[in-house]
Parts: C-alpha cells; sequence; structure tokens
C-alpha cells in the first residue's frame, strides 16, 4: 500500500496578492466554478466588486488590490483554492497560517464551511478596511544569511522598552515572523519607529494599507467582529490547527466556544507569533513537506528563517536551505511556478 | 505472546472495533465530575499520546534509552487538568500524561517532540539537555527529577511549606503563587520507603498543628513494585487514618472519577491548606520497564487481566457510551496519533547527541550571575537589630559566637534567608550557635523541626524552589548519612538534570567531627567528611576559627545566592568555645566580630597560610589547623624548624593551584588530617601532589580507621600535637638546628 506524503500547510496573510499575483485565480483555478461563485457570491450580497473580477483587472492597483475590503477574499480565494488541490496529493497533518492566514487556514481545516469562512474573512477585511487604526512596520532580526542577529534583536527589545516608557505612542509586537519582527503602532509610535530603527535594505517598511494587527491598539474590534460573526459558524477542524500561539486545535477535542473567542478575541488583539505555529506544527507533526499556499512567495523566508533557528532537517543557513530545496524541495512554495509543479505532481508518495 | 506491548496495541484496536470494552455502568461518569465532551476527548488525546510515545519507545531499542513507561498510569492526566499549572509538581516516572496533559493546558508546546529528545538522549532535549529521561518543564512548574525512590517526597514537603512561609512573611518574589499547591506522585512500592514514610509523617505533623501544608501526595498503586507485589489493602490500611492526613481514593482508570476526585483534593488542600493522601488504583502495562520480562515472575492469566484493565479502553468505553465520540473517531485519534508520534520519533532520533565530558558536565555547576542583586541591610536596620548587643561584637570572642552573629546579620540581609533544624529556636541550637535567632527573627523564619535529617534537607531543597535562601542545621556530622542522599541524589543533581534551568541554593550547616573534650562517641564525634567530597558541585566549607567562620559563611550564602551552589558548611564542635592556643589564658584563638561591611572578605576556595617558614608546609584544616598550630610553635621552639601552616579552608574543591605554591616553597610537605586514613581529604592531597610531580619529602597524619569511643579514650584515634610533631621531626630529619 503506498502511504502518501505528509505535509503542514501554510497560509499566507495579508499583503500576499501583488502585481505578480494578478490573474491567480484565472490561471490556477479557473475550473473551480462553484468555490469561485460561493466566493463571489459573498461580494456580491454586500455589493462588493467581485474576487474574480479584481483577479482578471487588467492592471494591479496598489488602491484597489490591497486594500483590507479587497485583498483579503481575493487571498482567500487563491490560499483556499490552492489548498483544495493540496489535500488530494498529500496527506495534510496540520494547517497553520500567519495572521489572516489563520481564517484560511480555519476553512482549509473545516472549522468554517467554506461559505462561512468567505464571509468572516470578507467581514474582518472590510471591518479592518472601515475601522481599522494604526500600521505595521517590518524589520529584520536576522542577517543576511539569515542567521539570528543578537544586535538586531537587543535593539528591537531596546526600542520596544523605550516605546513603552515614552508617552503619547503605542509600540507593540504584532507578529514573530520568522526572521521578521512586525510592529504594531499607531500613528506616533509609526514616527517613533521609523525614527529609532536604523535603515537597512527597504528596512524599516511599513506595509500598505495594513493596521495595527495583532495588538492592544485593536481592542476595540473585538466587541463589532462578535457581534457580525456568530458562534454558531465555528466547528471542530476535520485536519489539527496550529494558532498563532502555538496551540493546537484538535479535530475530535476542539472547544469550538474557545475557538471562536480565540479567532475573534485573543488572535485579534495579542501578538500573533507565527514562528512558534511554525515551530510547534513542525516539531509536532513531523511532516514529509511544508506547503505554502499562494498567493505569493513572502511566506517561503520566515518559514525558512525559522528553520535555521531550530536547525531543522539540518538547514543552519540561506545557502543549506537553497541546496536542500534544489535537491528536493522541504517548503513548498505553490506561488513559485517550479515548485507549484511539484505540489501538483499526483499523488505524492 | 511476550511482545506485551504489541498485545495491548492490538488488544485496544480490536476491543474498540469490536465493540468489547470494559463494563462501565456504574463508573463515574464526565458530566457527573464537571468534565465537558472536549474534556473528555482532551484527556483521551492525551492518554493516547503518552501510550504511543511508550509504544514507541518499546519499538525503537537501542535509540531510546531509559524505557521505563506510564502505560496503566495515563489517568494521571486527569489530575493535571484538576490541577493549576502553577501547582508545582513533583513527578513519578511514570506520569508521562500528567505532564503532556499540562504541557497542552499551558499552550505552545512541543511536548511529543520535545519528550522523544528526552527518551532519544539527545542534547537538544530541552529539560534534561540529553542527560536524562526526566519529566519537567520549567514553564509548566514540574521540577526535572529522576524520581527512581521517593527521594522526591521530602522536597515535595519542602515546596509546600515554603508556600504557608512565603505568604506569612508576604514573599513578593516567591516563585509560586500565595495559594499554589504541591503535587507528589509516587508508586505504591514507593510509599513503604523512608523518604516517603518522613515525608508523609512530616507533612502530618506539620498539619496536625495546623501550621500550613498545602499538597497532595498521589499514591499511584498498581500493585506492584518491579516483582514484589504489595499486600491487598495496604496502602489504604496504612493512610487512611494517619491524624493530619486527608486520604481520598478514586479509581485511575476511570479518567472522569480520577478528575471529580482530583479537584476535591487539590480544593481540599488549597482551601484549608492541609494534606492530602490521594489513593489513585491504576494497573502497570508492559512490565516495570523494558529490560523487564513480566511473564518471569508473574503468570501470563494475570499478566492478561491486568492488560484487560488498560485505562485506554476505559476512556474510550466512556467516550463511545456517552455518544462523545464514536468507535471510528476512537480509532482514529490512536492511530493518527500513533502515526504522528512514529514521525516525531524520526526527527528526534536524528537530532544531535552529547558527545564530550565538558558537554555533559556544564550544568553541574549553575551559570554564575543569575540570583538578582543582593540589597544589603543598612547601619539604621543592622543597629535596630542589634540594639544593645552591638558592643560586645568588639570583644574578643569564640567561633561559636561568631557564626551566631554572621548568621544575624545574614538574616538582615537576606530576607528570603531561613534557618531551620532541629533545635535550632527555642533552645538556640545544642551548642548555643543559633541563640537568640528566632527572637530577632520570629519562628517563621527560625523554625525547629521535627528530628528527620531527610526531612530537614527536603525542607530546604523545597524552599529553594520557592525562591528562599535556606540554611539548614544537621545537628551533628553522623546524623546527615542517614539523609545523604537528599544532598547526594536530589539538592546536587537538580542543576545537572535540568540542564541549569533549575537551582536549590543553599548552605547547610552541620556540627562535627572530633576531640570534644569530656565527651566522645562515634555519634557526636564523627570524623568523616568523605560522604560530600565526591559530589560534583557541592562545596565544602570548613573553619578553624571565629573569624574565618563568620566571613566563610558570608562567602557561603553569597554562593549559594549569587551563584546558586549547594555549600556543606561543617563547623568543628570543639573549637566552637575555643578560647586558647598555646597557653592556658592566651586567648589567642578568640577575635572581636567585625561587622560585614567592615570585615574583609574571605573568597570561595582561598586557603590561610600562617607563617613564611621554608623547611616544612603543614596542609590541615579544621581541628587539624589548630593543632598544628601549637606544634608548629614547638617545632620552632624545640627544633628550630621554620614552618609554613595552610589552612585549606575549603576542603572541596580545593584549591590545587594555591595548595601547589605553598608546597612548592617548602623543603619538605606534612598533612594533617583528622580525618579517617581512608578516604579522606589527605588522600586527594596525596594524589594532587604526586600527579603533579611535588618532588619533595612528604608524609601525613590522619586519624586512624575507627570509630571514635566514649570518654577518655576519644581522642586516642586522632592526630594530637605530639604525633604532628613526630612526624615533621621525623620528615624533616636534618633540617631545622
Amino acid at each position: 500500500m503506498s502511504v502518501k506524503e505528509t505535509v503542514v500547510v501554510i497560509c499566507p496573510g495579508r499583503g500576499t496578492y501583488n502585481a505578480a499575483e494578478l490573474g491567480y485565480l484565472h490561471t490556477h483555478h479557473a475550473a473551480k466554478v462553484e468555490f469561485l461563485n460561493l466566493v463571489d457570491t459573498i461580494r456580491m450580497t454586500r455589493g462588493q466588486v467581485k474576487v474574480t473580477e479584481l483577479d482578471a483587472a487588467d492592471k494591479f492597483r496598489m488602491g484597489t488590490h490591497t486594500t483590507g475590503e479587497n485583498a483579503s477574499l481575493l487571498i482567500f480565494a487563491c490560499a483556499v483554492a490552492d489548498y483544495l488541490d493540496v489535500q488530494e496529493r498529500y496527506d495534510v497533518v496540520a494547517i497553520t497560517g500567519n495572521s489572516m492566514g489563520w481564517y484560511l487556514a480555519l476553512a482549509c481545516a473545516g472549522a468554517l464551511s467554506m461559505k462561512d469562512a468567505a464571509f468572516l474573512v470578507n467581514e474582518m477585511g472590510t471591518l479592518m478596511h472601515e475601522e481599522g487604526a494604526g500600521g505595521q512596520i517590518v524589520y529584520p532580526v536576522v542577517d543576511d544569511n539569515w542567521q539570528p542577529d543578537e544586535d538586531r534583536a537587543e535593539l528591537v527589545r531596546t526600542v520596544l522598552a523605550e516605546a513603552e516608557a515614552a508617552q503619547g505612542l503605542t509600540v507593540a509586537v504584532s507578529i514573530r515572523l520568522g526572521g521578521m519582527v512586525v510592529f504594531a503602532a499607531d500613528e506616533a509610535g509609526l514616527k517613533f519607529l521609523k525614527s529609532r530603527l536604523p535603515e537597512t535594505d527597504r528596512y524599516p517598511m511599513q506595509l500598505k494599507n495594513h493596521a495595527a494587527f495583532h495588538s492592544s491598539l485593536l481592542d476595540y474590534i473585538v466587541p463589532q467582529a462578535q457581534s457580525r460573526l456568530p458562534q454558531e459558524m465555528f466547528h471542530k477542524p476535520a485536519v489539527p490547527l496550529v494558532d498563532g500561539c502555538g496551540n493546537i486545535w484538535s479535530p475530535y477535542a476542539t472547544d469550538t466556544e474557545k475557538l471562536y473567542d480565540y479567532t475573534l478575541g485573543t488572535q485579534i488583539n495579542t501578538t500573533y507569533d507565527f514562528s512558534k505555529a511554525v515551530e510547534v506544527a513542525v516539531k509536532e507533526f513531523a511532516p514529509d513537506r511544508l506547503v505554502l499556499t499562494g498567493p505569493g512567495t513572502t511566506m517561503g523566508a520566515p518559514v525558512a528563517q525559522e528553520m535555521i533557528r531550530h536547525r531543522w532537517r539540518g538547514i543552519d543557513s540561506k545557502v543549506s536551505f537553497k541546496a536542500l530545496q534544489e535537491k528536493s524541495p522541504y517548503i513548498i512554495s505553490m506561488g513559485m511556478p517550479t515548485q507549484r509543479e511539484i505540489a501538483l505532481r499526483t499523488p505524492h508518495t | 505472546m511476550f511482545d506485551r506491548a504489541e498485545a495491548i496495541d492490538k488488544a485496544f484496536r480490536e476491543r474498540v472495533t469490536s465493540d468489547n470494552l470494559p463494563d462501565i455502568t456504574n463508573a463515574v461518569s464526565h458530566t457527573e465530575s464537571g468534565l465537558s465532551t472536549s474534556d473528555l476527548v482532551d484527556l483521551f488525546e492525551t492518554q493516547v499520546m503518552s501510550r504511543q510515545l511508550d509504544l514507541i519507545a518499546r519499538r525503537s531499542k537501542g535509540r531510546t534509552f531509559y524505557s521505563i513507561g506510564s502505560s496503566g498510569h495515563e489517568g494521571t492526566a486527569a489530575i493535571a487538568k484538576a490541577s493549576r499549572n502553577t501547582d508545582m509538581a513533583f513527578l513519578h516516572y511514570r506520569d508521562a500524561a500528567f505532564l503532556i496533559q499540562r504541557s497542552r493546558q499551558h499552550g505552545g508546546a512541543a511536548v511529543l517532540y520535545e519528550m522523544m529528545l528526552s527518551f532519544a538522549a539527545s542534547s537538544d532535549d530541552p529539560v534534561s539537555g540529553g542527560r536524562h529521561k526526566v519529566l519537567g518543564g520549567k514553564d509548566v512548574f514540574v521540577p526535572p527529577q529522576t524520581s527512581t525512590i521517593a527521594s522526591h517526597l521530602p522536597k515535595a514537603v519542602g515546596a509546600a511549606h515554603s508556600v504557608g512561609l512565603a505568604r506569612k512573611l508576604n514573599r513578593q518574589d516567591a516563585v509560586l503563587p500565595h495559594d499554589a499547591v504541591i503535587l507528589c506522585s509516587f508508586g505504591d512500592a514507593s510509599a513503604n520507603h523512608s523518604t516517603a514514610q518522613g515525608a508523609i509523617n512530616s507533612a502530618a505533623w506539620a498539619a496536625f498543628q495546623n501550621a500550613p501544608m498545602p499538597i497532595v501526595f498521589i499514591c499511584e498503586d498498581n500493585d506492584i513494585g518491579i516483582s514484589v507485589r504489595t499486600p491487598h489493602g495496604w496502602i489504604r490500611a496504612s493512610y487512611e487514618n494517619r491524624p493530619g492526613l486527608k486520604y481520598m481514593s478514586c479509581n485511575g482508570l476511570n479518567v472522569s472519577e480520577t478528575y471529580g476526585t482530583a479537584r476535591k483534593a487539590v480544593t481540599y488542600a488549597r482551601s484549608l491548606r492541609k494534606p492530602v493522601f490521594l489513593h489513585l488504583k491504576t494497573v502497570r502495562l508492559m512490565g516495570h520497564a523494558g529490560a523487564d520480562i513480566e511473564a518471569s515472575y508473574t503468570d501470563i492469566s494475570h499478566i492478561e487481566t491486568i492488560e484487560a484493565q488498560d485505562p485506554l479502553l476505559h476512556t474510550a468505553a466512556e467516550l463511545i457510551r456517552s455518544g462523545c465520540l464514536d468507535a471510528e473517531a476512537v480509532l482514529q485519534i490512536y492511530d493518527t496519533t500513533a502515526q504522528r508520534v512514529a514521525r516525531v520519533a524520526g526527527e528526534a532520533f536524528a537530532r544531535p547527541k552529547l558527545e564530550s565530558a565538558r558537554e555533559v558536565m556544564s550544568s553541574i555547576v549553575p551559570t554564575s550571575g543569575i540570583a538578582p542583586e543582593h540589597k544589603p541591610a543598612d547601619q539604621l536596620q543592622r543597629a535596630a537589630m542589634w540594639g544593645k548587643e552591638l558592643a560586645a561584637h568588639a570583644k574578643a570572642q569564640p567561633m561559636a559566637r561568631h557564626i551566631n552573629n554572621a548568621l544575624a546579620d545574614i538574616m538582615l540581609d537576606y530576607p528570603q534567608a531561613t534557618v531551620f533544624g532541629e533545635d535550632v529556636g527555642r533552645k538556640g541550637g545544642v551548642y548555643s550557635v543559633t541563640t537568640g535567632l528566632q527572637k530577632k527573627f520570629g519562628p517563621a523564619r527560625v523554625m525547629d523541626t521535627l528530628l528527620d535529617e531527610q526531612t530537614i534537607l527536603g525542607l530546604a531543597i523545597g524552599m529553594a524552589h520557592n525562591g528562599f535562601l535556606p540554611i539548614p542545621e544537621i545537628q551533628f556530622l553522623a546524623y546527615v548519612h542517614n539523609a545523604e542522599d537528599q544532598i547526594r541524589g536530589e539538592a546536587a543533581t537538580l542543576p545537572f538534570f535540568s540542564n541549569g534551568q533549575y537551582t536549590n541554593p543553599m548552605v547547610i550547616r552541620i556540627a562535627g567531627l572530633g576531640y570534644q573534650k569530656g565527651f566522645g562517641g562515634h555519634f557526636h564525634n564523627d570524623n568523616s567528611l568523605t560522604v560530600f567530597r565526591d559530589i560534583p558541585g557541592v562545596i565544602v566549607a570548613c573553619p578553624s576559627n571565629g573569624s574565618d567562620a563568620a566571613r566563610m559563611l558570608r562567602e557561603s550564602v553569597r554562593l549559594a545566592h549569587q551563584e546558586q551552589r549547594v555549600v556543606v558548611f561543617v563547623e568543628p564542635i570543639a573549637l566552637y568555645m575555643t578560647a586558647d592556643l598555646h597557653e592556658e589564658g592566651d586567648k589567642a584563638w578568640l577575635a572581636p566580630y567585625a561587622p560585614p561591611e567592615a570585615d574583609e572578605a574571605l573568597p570561595f576556595g582561598e586557603p590561610a597560610v600562617y607563617g613564611r617558614g621554608t623547611d616544612l608546609c603543614i596542609l590541615s584544616y579544621g581541628n587539624g589547623y589548630y593543632l598544628s598550630r601549637k606544634a608548629a610553635r614547638q617545632l620552632a621552639d624545640e627544633n628550630g624548624l621554620k614552618v609554613r601552616v595552610v589552612d585549606l579552608r575549603w576542603v572541596q574543591p580545593l584549591n590545587e593551584s594555591a595548595i601547589l605554591k605553598q608546597v612548592r616553597a617548602c623543603k619538605h610537605i606534612l598533612v594533617v588530617d583528622e580525618c579517617r586514613k581512608t578516604g579522606s581529604v589527605s588522600e586527594q592531597i596525596m594524589t594532587l601532589l604526586s600527579e603533579k610531580k611535588v618532588a619533595r619529602p612528604i608524609a601525613r597524619v590522619t586519624a586512624e580507621d575507627s570509630f571514635i569511643p566514649l570518654g577518655t579514650a576519644a581522642t586516642v584515634t586522632l592526630p594530637d600535637v605530639q604525633s604532628i610533631a613526630k612526624a615533621a621531626m621525623t620528615l624533616c630529619k636534618g633540617a631545622g638546628k
């Protein structure tokens, strides 16, 4: 009896659908008519532009494609459609995601029906678009070879401590993203970060159209989200989930009330530890490979950086990671055409 | 079938598939115990994880080590669920399910992977760094230990005592919440061990007089200890009606019942701050350990009867009968967990191992500088504490007073310091060394214990776990031997087995050694320090005079506080009140007591050197140093020998470079050791001098390999001034005049 390869699936967050991804749905998932209709219906019900239309636009427009209102469900459609292809070919042993990717993970794992998941993602995206405050800034804590850089880590700790002591501004860790720290801050906090973090390459980088996700600056979002989205939407997942605290939600033991409280509570206004999620997923489920769904390829680096930090499978540097990837990719990024092709060879045994 | 692991694995699948499950008609249900459906499934998942870890350990010989499993004891998961994660737990080695459940509750844990790392003795193991398969975790308040017997019970009692003490003293820096409960588990066979008997007795003794003792002793009764059966009903009969101890029992095969009873036990201990004995009925599956062939001492029919009571089948029965899950789902959890554990094991087995002695030994001595900065008391506080007594410090006084004064100053400086032992409180110690301390600092910080050295040392270890700085006293050196494992197997090993994450700093004061005038007898004059000298990481100090004693005690406390060390401070009883050195009334062995801030520091390892003579170097300590000083005068006066006398002060570890520097400056070397010829520090010094090729005539004077008799013969087996002088003259023939 042949056994399928085991994989942990990782869903991306906001900001992963960019110019290069325009047409992603059309190119890869045009055949999934029923699924795309379901997603578009959610949009039409709210009087919003259909995701298939956004995907089919003649050109990528920052002001349109990256706003929370549009990007959220567009990314949802791409990622979940990728997942539908993956689940047939692999034995998916766990699913995790980064930031908004948590909602996508819930959908992939069946903790939300596709319809409810699409609704939730669209609502949260729209809510953030309408109500979101502050922003996010990304800064690296690794060196060019993706090794932990203690000087930068110390700098980050210092800056956070200074911000904590300062009056009239708020800065927090929004996401631990492999070799990156994503800060959440209010406007004064963003200015403070830009003034205090030394420039290196393209950092500090503020993410366009992003709010101060995963921080107390969004405390007010929690009751709004919970009033718009009922607990009854949530089910026990069919596949184990690893959340942004590194906690595992098991198929049979999950308490859906707690899952709801986490998803529309803790997860919204406390740090999302994507690094921990990846670490736990890899160590506790020990898959043959990791599959990063599309759209985009930006998740590859943070995941690889986390592998380097744990010296996982002998990956101890950017160089050894790339060497392994060329030989037999441990991390399959579906946003990369060559690796997508590997992912879609059927079935993997 | 001789492979019981396979038999149990197969039986679970078959019995769930065929609905041949244990009868649970009269069993306590999860709803009756207050567990939700999700809670019950959650516990089952933990039980299965624990079981699959055991199975893979049995199937991977050569890649995993120390295969004592937890099968049959998986009900302990429910105790983890019934307690708080901050309730410190000292666990039995069969409690993997407890640790897994607590880790899952804590969240963000890679508990399967980390446990597999410990099975595989990988240096990546975050608990012990590959040194042992220990159940532990800093985040989940489970101090790692091997718990090979019941030697962890005394420290659990110590931790429980410390919870009450921290609350009474309002210690905000305590590690544990003031309403914490201590959990401590062990097997039915271990319940007979003196450490268990002593610890449980101590807890009950405290509770009997209404001292806080929030602890739940969990006796996991599987009816057998390796191959010896526990008499039927023995545990219940032994513990059901003990004064001061609440007895509760439950069927550990039933997680719901276990959860309900454990909740009651924990609530009782927390709210009344009294000890509970929770008698948990379990079974032992797959024998004692991997190498144990149970069939060699037990009928196969009995083995099969026990296996039929597999607790996982009981939980499966409840899940299925109550409609929580169907059989297919139960099997899916079982099988997917098996696959997951196999994959995790594959990764863990590939991780690095400890390779060098340096790596292995790196956690014997805790990393220095880990303690918070010490803030000494100011002059006003000191003046307030001492009052009129302060004036007496300027007078010349003996060692006992120096130690007494130093202890008071230490307790003032370190509010987390505690002094306890037999008779140290109201009486002030049998030699008045702790006189007045209880009056100054109160009975909570200066406490009379019951007569049990294992408990005294266990108290110290447990209190140190909660942020205290314990200064226990062992009344006589001979008494430490019944409790030595609390130092050797517990206190000294904690940093080692926890990869330096846990420490239990303390200064153990012990009155000992020979030469007591008008007295005698082995038990009050024991002259062997050997028991401490081979324990890795332990420091042994032995002062010879009052000024040194005060300064060495301060340094010992600094070592304990700042460097988290375990220090044994041996006080020569015969020198406690010694005043004179050469002639009656010369008072050369007395000195004024200098306050800590004005006194010269005496760093760890630094010896004292008296004289600059180069004819002869005498190496000694304690009473031997005192006698050598007398002999040196005689040798100089009568024979013109130019002598230097070195007081080692710190007898373990030896300051080798300092010793070599002194002996190399001299023509002859005499080692004077009041301890027995065999195994004494003199042997170690002789070895050092030999290995370092110190080419000088060398001799030693030691005590005979004898016990100390009573009365006038008390010192005849020991070195004296004449035997030292005679040995020196023989050694230095031709030198001097």
